[in-house]
């Protein structure tokens, strides 16, 4: 029943549809092109053609491929802006202690972030303070005997090697949450390039 | 770099047509269910409601997903299934409230587009 100029016409829009809908989920879009080809399909039968003009009408109808892609996106006002909120609880992750509780609390009350995000961010954040609290219970013991402040005048030669050295202490305190702030930081600046491509599309 | 909003500069309804097609597509479910297609067809039938009918399926994807429609797959006479959408409760519900707030809006809009609440002011 199709020609091959027919063909040509159908195979080529449903290209462009998939190649304007490449950043879409993988089974979303090939969902939206399956109802369009079966729309295609449908349309034809009912008119009883599919001559090149049925064919070209029928695709008309339908719209630029385009235009399908973007009615499939999210309303523009879906996405949030990326405000202060998300950089302040970005800064204050990194401060140990009171940042990471202000931190954590900004974090799940912005709707920038999905809940996956704020959950793996969540999760980069403790994963290095409870490795840090089991190592210093797992080294308790051992270091109950020399448990005197490190200013204290022992032989140097004495101490065992002690994992749970001030400074070492220190630095991963420091930079415990620097993944979580990575993280969360390099979502904000994904959805931000996303919501750029969305608008120049429009 | 161009930041213009999707479909603004294409006709001042465009914003308008985009929040009440979808109304519109419930509405057309009230009388019971029907397949893709025949739901297409017959709002692009409708003059200025829709510019491409290719824009209403990602649209009943999102009723679907929203849980405003159901659907199921039925087999056809003619050719391959058909997927068929019916009005879930919520759905009916959302109409229902729409339909009242528009209502007022629709005459809000008409009665100073007309002018009529003008009228005394503008004389003649």
């Amino acid at each position: 029943m199709h020609t091959m100029e027919t063909e040509r016409l159908i195979d080529d829009y449903l290209r462009r549809l998939e190649d304007a809908a490449a950043h879409m989920q993988k089974a979303r879009r090939a969902e939206l092109v399956a109802e369009i080809r079966g729309h295609i399909d449908t349309a034809l039968r009912q008119e009883q053609a599919a001559d090149e003009a049925a064919v070209r009408n029928v695709l008309d109808r339908l719209g630029p491929p385009e235009d399908i892609v973007e009615a499939a996106q999210p309303a523009p006002d879906a996405g949030q802006p990326v405000g202060k909120l998300e950089i302040g609880a970005l800064i204050a992750l990194i401060v140990p202690f009171i940042g990471w509780l202000v931190g954590a609390v900004l974090v799940f009350a912005s709707r920038v972030w999905t809940s996956r995000d704020k959950v793996i961010g969540a999760s980069l954040l403790l994963l290095p303070i409870v490795l840090l609290g089991l190592s210093v219970v797992a080294t308790g013991p051992s270091g109950g005997e020399d448990s005197a402040p490190p200013g204290d005048s022992r032989p140097v030669g004495e101490k065992v090697e002690d994992p749970l050295d001030p400074a070492p202490v220190g630095l991963v305190l420091m930079v415990a949450g620097l993944p979580s702030a990575l993280y969360l930081g390099w979502q904000l600046r994904r959805g931000a390039a996303v919501s750029r491509t969305e608008s120049v599309r429009g | 770099m161009w930041c213009m909003e999707p479909g603004e500069t294409r006709s001042p309804l465009s914003q308008l047509r985009r929040g009440t097609l979808e109304y519109c597509v419930l509405a057309l479910l009230r009388d019971g269910e029907r397949y893709g297609f025949e739901l297409v067809r017959e709002l692009s039938d409708s003059a200025g409601l829709v510019t491409s009918e290719g824009t209403i399926y990602p649209l009943l994807t999102r009723l679907r997903k929203d849980q405003m429609v159901t659907t199921t797959w039925r087999e056809s006479e003619s050719g391959p299934p058909r997927r068929y959408y019916r009005l879930t409760e919520s759905g009916d519900a959302a109409l229902a409230s729409f339909l009242k707030e528009w209502a007022r809006f629709r005459d809000s809009v008409d009665a100073i587009l007309n002018g009529r609440k003008g009228d005394a002011h503008h004389g003649d």
